[in-house]
């Protein structure tokens, strides 16, 4: 019988910069936990039984989350060795704890039905768990575990190659590399990562950790061709004359536009090309980096997701004033809680029930104004259990010089067009081991489930692995009997 | 992944040429495609077209048109033997290369370079291609490279006025085309008409072609950033839908182009641009 322990009610906090003060650069918003804190919110949790603890069941990987938690408390007078423990039990399921403890849905997910949630607030697992990865990596010992594996891996002789080095190739490739495959991922932009690196903004998720993600990628042998566009550069058939197996991690990266007169006019951005001026070409630093990007004074985001929320704190952090404009009312905002509560923190503000209907230019070509229709929501529940919303027929313009357009994405369309791949509704279809309908091709993250999330994406890069491995198992089964 | 130059010249004042090492680029290249190239640590992704490749020997050959900082800066600091960082591609859709007839291919100013690879095919394809580069005088181009591929190549040059601007010059360049075309459809009989160059002057072409009824294809130009689809920067509109340039195009239809539309949206970032040249000459005069 564990020892009983006084109730903790509140929520250890994360120390984070003031608004006033990170609106002016595009530094870390969240501090996350020193050991010290970690410990200390650690030991509020109950430590639910493996096979009870709601928390693991909300993981989509299925983290043993009070087995890491734990460890902290353990082994709370030596921080190296309670976080080693720590990172052991978290990387059993997910490679990417640094990424998935920022950016997961966490409210939705492992902490929803956190029991703690009864009697006070619930265990903030997404920080310990970024804090284990932080820590990690700042003391090398993700490195020294990670090469405490590497003598033990025994090769197989046989090829993988990786199409995206997003969160669900780069997952797909390291379970492989570790399994002893040689593992080359094909991406098409200069720089690996996928939304890690080109969309999600610097604030919230500092690029040195995905780049040190892929620094221990390479140490595990893993080759990365970047500026190879698969369907262009090499086609999927040709990767299959090469390869005993292909993997499909390309992605959503197709943005939708709305069907509405003026979408083309300048000042008009998808928010794939907003983030990605500013975060993976660094706008933000323009002239110093070359690329430029033009914020007005007066922006309206379009959408409510996390993507929209990461476009209209980052247009925020050029001085604009910025308006967040959603056809929906606030509780169906998909963003994660954080970034809306920062979102708000940081002066952006929010118009729900207004559907652009068109955009207003000048006599040059640029935006001026957007028109919207008025929505309002009825009882009646869509598919998604969302309020459907009908138009009321009145009509609201609102003045921007800037507009961002963040309703949402597409799987990338030069994979699907593969012949003999087997597409539905834009997304690669996969049976039960993430194998599409080419033999030896598998599939997984945002290419086969359209927007989802990054544990999603990194959990099918895992099950593909697995599945890859079991598929050349028999393949080398096959030739050698 | 740095791709190496082989080989740097100057062709003609502002149009310089780079050989560079890139097989996997060579390998799959078709007439019409390009490449998108990053050549400096915090440089921008720009466009190009290869103008010439060994599938082989794994090279290619890029023609730049010095007219931005990023161009510029490749000339001053690039040399023979030094990498380029990334060279992405083949990118976008090859050329329609098909069995047209009499087929007039027309560059204007540095859209020349890319009418290159599609004059030679057409050519091999079996149609009978002439070739029409409209530029200033001294920056006659690829005139040995063009007489040896295709039945014909015109350089209609003229001289650059005291006092004009870039404006003026395209300008000029949009009156010449305009006439020149004009005065080819008159005399001679053309089954298709091929353009590459700046949009005011592609659309002065395309006014003239329109009045002759004959089919005509245009490679354009619209600001691209990843040059895979991602991101919508090279939307164009085309018979009255959105089109990505990177993957539906470069090349489409002209009479379907909103070509109005184009122009407004490569003239956007002109102010910006600006500013990168003159902060980076103020760089090299070490103010
Ligand atoms: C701005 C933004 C914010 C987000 N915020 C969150 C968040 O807070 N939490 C969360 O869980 N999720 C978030 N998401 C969603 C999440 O990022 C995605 O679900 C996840 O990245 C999907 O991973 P993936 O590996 O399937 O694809 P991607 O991350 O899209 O990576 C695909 C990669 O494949 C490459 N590629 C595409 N086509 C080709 C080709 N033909 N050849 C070679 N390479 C190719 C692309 O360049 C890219 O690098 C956000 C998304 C965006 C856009
Ligand atoms: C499919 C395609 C093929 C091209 N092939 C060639 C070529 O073979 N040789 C050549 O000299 N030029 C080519 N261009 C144009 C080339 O991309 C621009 O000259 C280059 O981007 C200018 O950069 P800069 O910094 O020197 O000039 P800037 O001062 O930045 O820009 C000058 C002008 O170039 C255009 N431009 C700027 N940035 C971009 C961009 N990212 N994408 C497209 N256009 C841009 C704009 O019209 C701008 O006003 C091509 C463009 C496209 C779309
Ligand atoms: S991976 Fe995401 S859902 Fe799973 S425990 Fe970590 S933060 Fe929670
Ligand atoms: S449900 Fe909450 S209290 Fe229980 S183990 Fe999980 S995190 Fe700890
Ligand atoms: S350049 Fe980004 S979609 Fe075409």
């Amino acid at each position: 019988m564990a020892v009983r322990r006084k109730l903790i009610k509140e929520r250890v906090p994360t120390p984070e910069r003031p608004a006033e003060e990170r609106i002016h650069d595009f530094k870390e918003v969240n501090l996350g936990y020193t050991f010290e804190l970690a410990v200390k919110e650690a030991e509020r949790c109950l430590q639910c039984p493996v096979n009870y603890a709601p928390c693991i069941k909300g993981c989509p990987v299925h983290i043993n989350i009070p087995g890491f938690i734990g460890k902290l408390v353990e082994y709370r007078d030596d921080p190296d060795k309670a976080v080693k423990e720590a990172l052991q039990v978290i990387w059993a399921c997910n490679s990417l704890p640094a990424t998935t403890g920022r950016v997961c849905p966490q409210e939705d997910q492992c902490e929803m039905n956190c029991v703690m949630g009864r009697v006070g607030d619930k265990i903030n697992i997404g920080k310990l768990e970024r804090f284990v990865a932080d820590y990690a990596r700042e003391k090398g010992i993700d490195e020294e575990l990670l090469f405490e594996m590497v003598p033990k891996i025994e090769k197989k002789g046989q090829k993988v190659a990786i199409i995206g080095a997003g969160p669900a190739g780069l997952t797909a490739a390291g379970e492989l590399a570790k399994l002893g495959y040689d593992v080359t991922i094909y991406e098409a932009l200069h720089e690996p990562g996928g939304v890690l690196i080109y969309g999600i903004p610097e604030f919230r998720l500092p690029k040195s950790i995905v780049q040190s993600e892929i620094e221990k990628l390479k140490k595990l042998g893993v080759k990365i061709l970047t500026d190879h566009i698969v369907g262009r550069t090499v086609t999927i058939e040709e990767l299959l004359q090469e390869y005993d197996a292909v993997f499909i991690g390309s992605g959503a990266g197709t943005p939708r536009l709305i069907n509405a007169p003026g979408i083309n006019l300048n000042g008009i951005y998808t928010a794939n090309e907003f983030l990605t001026r500013v975060n993976l070409m660094k706008a933000y630093k323009f002239p110093e980096y070359d690329t430029p990007v033009k914020v007005g004074k007066k922006v309206i985001v379009i959408g409510a997701g996390n993507t929209a929320m990461d476009a209209a704190r980052s247009a925020r952090r050029f001085g604009a004033e910025v308006i967040i404009a959603y056809r929906r009312g606030p509780e169906d905002v998909s963003a994660r809680v954080e970034e809306v509560h920062h979102a708000k923190e940081e002066g952006v503000k929010f118009e729900f029930f207004l559907n652009p209907v068109e955009f207003i230019g000048d006599e040059n070509g640029n935006v001026k104004a957007v028109k919207f229709e008025k929505m309002k929501a009825l009882d009646e529940r869509d598919k998604r259990g969302k309020r459907k919303i009908v138009g009321t027929g009145e009509y609201v313009t609102i003045e921007a010089d800037t507009v961002i357009i963040a309703i949402g994405k597409h799987p990338n369309r030069l994979i699907i067009n593969t012949p003999g791949l087997k597409v539905e509704r834009g997304r690669i279809v996969v049976d039960e081991n993430l194998m599409t309908s080419i033999p030896g091709v598998f599939a997984g993250g945002d290419a086969i489930r359209g927007e989802a999330t990054v544990i999603l994406a990194m959990g099918d890069g895992r099950r593909a692995a697995k599945a890859i491995h079991e598929y050349l198992t028999k393949k080398r089964e096959g030739q050698n009997a | 992944m740095p791709y190496k130059i082989l080989d740097k010249k100057e062709l003609a004042p502002k149009h310089v040429m780079y050989k560079i090492e890139a097989p996997h680029v060579a390998r799959k290249v078709q007439p019409g495609q390009f490449v998108i190239v990053r050549a400096f640590p915090n440089g921008e992704r720009i466009p190009l077209t290869p103008v010439m490749w060994d599938r082989e020997d794994g090279w290619i050959v890029l023609i730049t048109f010095v007219r931005g900082k990023t161009t510029m800066r490749m000339a001053n600091e690039l040399k023979p033997g030094d990498p380029i960082l990334n060279v992405a591609g083949p990118l976008g859709n090859p050329a329609p290369i098909e069995k047209f007839g009499r087929v007039l291919a027309v560059g204007l100013s540095a859209g020349i370079v890319e009418v290159f690879p599609i004059a030679k095919a057409l050519q091999e394809a079996g149609n009978d291609v002439t070739t029409l580069h409209v530029a200033p005088a001294p920056m006659a181009i690829l005139k040995d490279e063009f007489r040896e591929n295709v039945s014909r190549h015109i350089f209609e040059g003229f001289e650059i006025q005291e006092g004009w601007r870039t404006k003026e010059i395209v300008a000029e360049i949009a009156r010449r085309g305009a006439e020149k075309v004009k005065e080819l459809l008159s005399e001679e009989n053309f089954d298709f008409v091929l353009t590459v160059g700046p949009a005011g002057a592609q659309k002065a072409v395309f006014n003239v072609v329109k009045e002759f009824g004959i089919p005509m294809h245009a490679d354009l130009h619209p600001i691209m950033v990843d040059g895979t689809g991602m991101c919508g920067a090279c939307r164009v509109m085309v018979g009255g839908e959105v089109k990505f340039a990177c993957i539906d195009g470069p090349g489409f239809d002209a009479y379907k182009v909103d070509w109005d539309e184009l122009i407004h949206r490569v003239g956007f970032y002109t102010d910006l641009e600006r500013k990168a040249l003159e902060e980076y000459l103020k760089s090299l005069r070490g103010e």
